[in-house]
């Protein structure tokens, strides 16, 4: 497709993002808030496992951890939310950092496993420690702007997750973004032309769960009342789903998928409790299938005609 | 004082249980260099299998456990072949693959069996009396025998079979046994439903004390693994010794700590491995 | 005095030795040599060298200075290039790319992003790879593939070159094409070279010294003609039913 027009059809859908209030009734503004939520979790896990592939369970548990320290301390210090916010976000941060300098050296299979076992861990605290976090009566927390307006959360959560995007986009577009892909495609390799693996991988496990640990605060703030399924493996698995369903390892891929799977689980709601199922059936023939997602096939249809061995690079070199 | 000794023994038979199956986790590992992370949703399967037999059906508890080992085994043969088997060399994959599968198996539990335990009949009723220490269920002891047999039994068909001894080669060295002709795929399908199937059994066999719910595979599957990861990965012995110590350990913690801490003994030995001595007990670190 | 130095290198795998006290020397501007059967610990050595295993006894240096604990990346941050007896590009990168990665991970940056695209350019068109810029790596045949893996342990600016049997897969003709690229390099770029080969042919013309290994030890050591000539090295080859 001809950049002129990509550039036309992206600022049309931003043009549709951008007036979803106005078209949408409440509780469609509702999933629109939800949905951006999920995109910027499923953009921010993609970081890891699409970029640098390290498989990640706790990236829902970096989200509960962020949702909790803001609302614990919003609550019982009665600071503002919005630099709760923040703290939320470092303390993720430094378990993510702390986690991945004492797995990363090890290499993928160690990561997985600690991070499944560190999410248990996280569930089961918040579940256990009732007089904290209120176990699963949950948690009520104050919004964060002070007032409540749908409309004007979907615009700072629109805001945030375009922040977001843009800089994971620079990001993965940077020397760093090569790096990344470097330790993706081949550790060995890499390592023996001066980067540093582990160093690498543990950059990305913290940055990714650092916007893990600030998006849970926002979407904590935002719900009035956080409860122990935010740190579920459940939760995990639906962020895991997007993401593949919607493409790894590309920036639409995330987006895509979390507006496909917010949108059809609304849509089946009636079958409610088959939907985890159901998602997970879709996500094993994706990578059965179409291991590219949604975002795959698209380039599939779009690029079938052209010189195959001409690709689109992602970085910013171009011969 | 009684009490501490019920405690260690409880520890020592759901020892015994952690210690299968770990051993189907250390099997998959060494045989395919697969981390099979819905090893835990085989257990409750192999749980609910065995209740369904022996509940619905009317099948004795040991023909409905026979039953049910026999099915898991050809489920876990089915999954290697279909979902499995494209991940070979990609760990990444394979990580994903069996996280979804845990997940739609749960799923498939909680539709079919619902949200509320299920427990298949005892074997046996009353308890006996320990050397004048303590009283013990009869059910919980003959549990522990049937492990511990079927322990043995694991060790006997590593060592004296064609397919231990092969998986033993392939687990040593993946290119010295291809190159010694030795069809590392055609045991992969094999070795995959006898490992999940270890952990089946496990199930069917620890159920009629503790029941089973769809939920309950997430933390003995988390468990299996620290267990395999304390034992050393790639060690069999590991598993058993480490699979009794976790128990021992997590019985005497949920005894004096809580018991809605179980899980958590088994993150921070994790963690402490990692920290001080990553190849565990008796093994070395895979890369 | 020596550029390279290995003393008393042993290295075993689960109760295997695969290196046994071995020592070795390579001169600045040096092209050496170092063969051997199968299974006679060549790989090995590069790899412990290279920083990838750790040796269970013996020290390396670099310039005098004791580098035998440092990793793959810092070793290549000293000066260490290697290439690998099966290329390893990274497939998902394009050429460009590839090399690229080589440049940003070195100890001293260039922070401009032209200068870093001339700077890759440079690399690729040493080694004739200039059209496939935005090719991706996996497209690529074999003798590209090695080609493009030359140039990316040449983009570290090493001081020293490993080279695991580059000749291996290709025709007479490649063979001559790599020859010269070999030479360039040494021209050119003035790096020490420390070669693998398996089979004693080319090796034997451009090597100034040989190092021979069989069974994890050196058996013999010398200008190329004298270790011809060694009843040691016949024999441990003719044992080699591959030659």
């Amino acid at each position: 497709m001809k950049k002129s027009n990509k550039n036309l059809l992206l600022v049309i859908f931003l043009g549709i993002v951008v007036c979803l209030p106005f078209l949408l009734d409440d509780y469609w503004l509702h999933v629109a808030i939800l949905t951006l939520f999920y995109v910027i979790m499923a953009s921010s896990w993609n970081l890891l496992a699409g970029y640098t592939g390290q498989v990640s369970f706790a990236h829902a548990a970096f989200a509960a951890i962020g949702a909790y320290i803001s609302g614990i301390l919003s609550v019982q210090m009665s600071i503002s939310p919005l630099i709760t916010l923040l703290f939320g976000s470092v303390i993720a941060a430094i378990f993510g950092l702390g986690l991945g300098l004492l797995c990363l050296k090890m290499g993928g299979i160690y990561l997985s496993l600690t991070t499944l076992g560190f999410s248990e861990i996280v569930h089961i605290i918040i579940k256990n420690e009732y007089e904290i976090t209120r176990g699963t009566m949950g948690l009520e927390v104050p919004n964060l702007l002070g007032f409540y307006s749908k409309t004007a959360y979907f615009y700072i959560m629109l805001l945030v997750t375009f922040i977001i995007i843009f800089f994971l986009a620079k990001l993965i577009k940077s020397d760093h973004g090569l790096k990344f892909k470097s330790v993706l495609n081949d550790e060995l390799a890499a390592s023996s032309i001066g980067i540093d693996t582990v160093k690498v991988r543990v950059i990305a496990f913290t940055i990714s769960s650092a916007i893990a640990g600030f998006a849970g605060g926002l979407y904590g703030h935002y719900l009035l009342l956080i409860t122990p399924e935010m740190s579920s493996l459940s939760q995990m698995f639906m962020i895991l789903a997007m993401t593949i369903i919607g493409g790894m390892g590309t920036l639409s891929g995330p987006i895509a998928g979390a507006v496909f799977l917010q949108v059809l689980s609304e849509y089946i709601r009636i079958f409610g409790k088959f939907h985890l199922l159901l998602f997970g059936v879709i996500s094993l023939l994706v990578i059965k299938f179409a291991p590219g997602g949604i975002v795959g096939l698209y380039r599939k249809i779009t690029q079938s005609k052209t010189d195959p061995l001409k690709i689109e690079t992602q970085s910013k070199y171009d011969y | 004082m009684s009490s501490l000794f019920v405690n260690i023994f409880n520890g020592i038979v759901i020892g015994t249980i952690y210690a299968l199956s770990a051993l189907g986790i250390s099997l998959i590992l060494g045989a395919m260099n697969v981390m099979n992370f819905a090893h835990g949703e085989f257990y409750i399967f192999g749980a609910y299998f065995s209740y369904f037999f022996s509940r619905s059906l009317g099948f004795s508890p040991l023909i409905a456990i026979l039953l049910s080992l026999g099915l898991i085994f050809w489920i876990g043969f089915l999954v290697e072949k279909t979902l499995i088997h494209s991940t070979y060399g990609n760990l990444m994959d394979s990580l994903i693959i069996t996280f979804i599968l845990s997940i739609v198996l749960q799923n498939i539990a909680l539709i079919i069996f619902g949200p509320y335990p299920k427990k298949p009949p005892s074997w046996i009723i009353g308890s006996i009396n320990v050397l004048d220490l303590f009283y013990y269920s009869s059910q919980r002891l003959i549990t522990f025998i049937v492990a511990v047999l079927l322990l043995i039994l694991f060790f006997i068909v590593m060592n004296k079979t064609w397919f231990g001894k092969i998986v033993r080669a392939i687990s040593a060295d993946r290119e010295v046994a291809s190159l010694m002709g030795i069809n590392c795929d055609k045991v992969n399908s094999f070795s995959f439903g006898f490992g999940v199937a270890l952990a089946g059994v496990a199930g069917a066999i620890i159920s009629p004390i503790f029941g089973v719910t769809p939920m309950g595979g997430v933390g003995i599957g988390l468990t299996s693994v620290v267990v395999v990861v304390l034992g050393g990965m790639g060690s069999f012995k590991g598993c058993v010794i480490g699979g009794l110590l976790l128990g021992i350990i997590e019985n005497i913690g949920v005894a004096y700590i809580s018991s809605g801490y179980r899980n958590i003994f088994g993150f921070i030995i994790l963690i402490l491995i990692l920290l001080f001595r990553p190849s565990g007990l008796f093994g070395t670190t895979i890369k | 005095m020596w550029k390279l130095k290995g003393e008393n290198i042993s290295k075993s795998f689960g109760g295997v030795t695969a290196l046994k006290e071995v020592n070795f020397g390579i001169k600045e501007g040096e092209i050496v040599g170092l063969i051997g059967p199968n299974g006679a610990g060549k790989t090995t050595l590069f790899n412990v060298v290279a920083g990838v295993y750790r040796p269970d006894k013996g020290s390396i240096y670099l310039d005098d200075e004791n580098v035998t604990n440092l990793n793959s990346h810092q070793l290549c941050r000293k000066g260490i290039a290697r290439t690998f007896q099966i290329p390893r590009p990274f497939p998902e990168l394009t050429c460009l790319e590839n090399i690229m990665v080589s440049i940003i991970g070195r100890e001293e940056k260039i922070h401009n992003s032209n200068e870093k695209l001339k700077e890759a350019k440079k690399f690729l068109k040493f080694v004739d790879l200039d059209n496939y810029g935005n090719i991706l790596a996996k497209n690529l045949n074999l003798i590209q593939k090695k080609r493009l893996e030359v140039a990316r342990a040449l983009a570290t600016n090493p001081k020293i070159m490993l080279l695991d049997e580059v000749f291996a897969g290709l025709n007479n003709t490649e063979i001559r094409d790599a020859v010269k690229l070999i030479e360039r390099m040494k021209n050119e770029f003035e790096i020490t070279q420390f070669w693998i080969e398996h089979v004693m042919g080319v090796i034997m013309e451009i090597a100034e010294r040989i190092i021979v290994l069989d069974n994890g030890e050196k058996i013999s050591e010398g200008k190329p003609i004298e270790v011809a000539r060694d009843p040691k090295v016949i024999e441990a080859y003719l044992g080699d039913t591959d030659v």
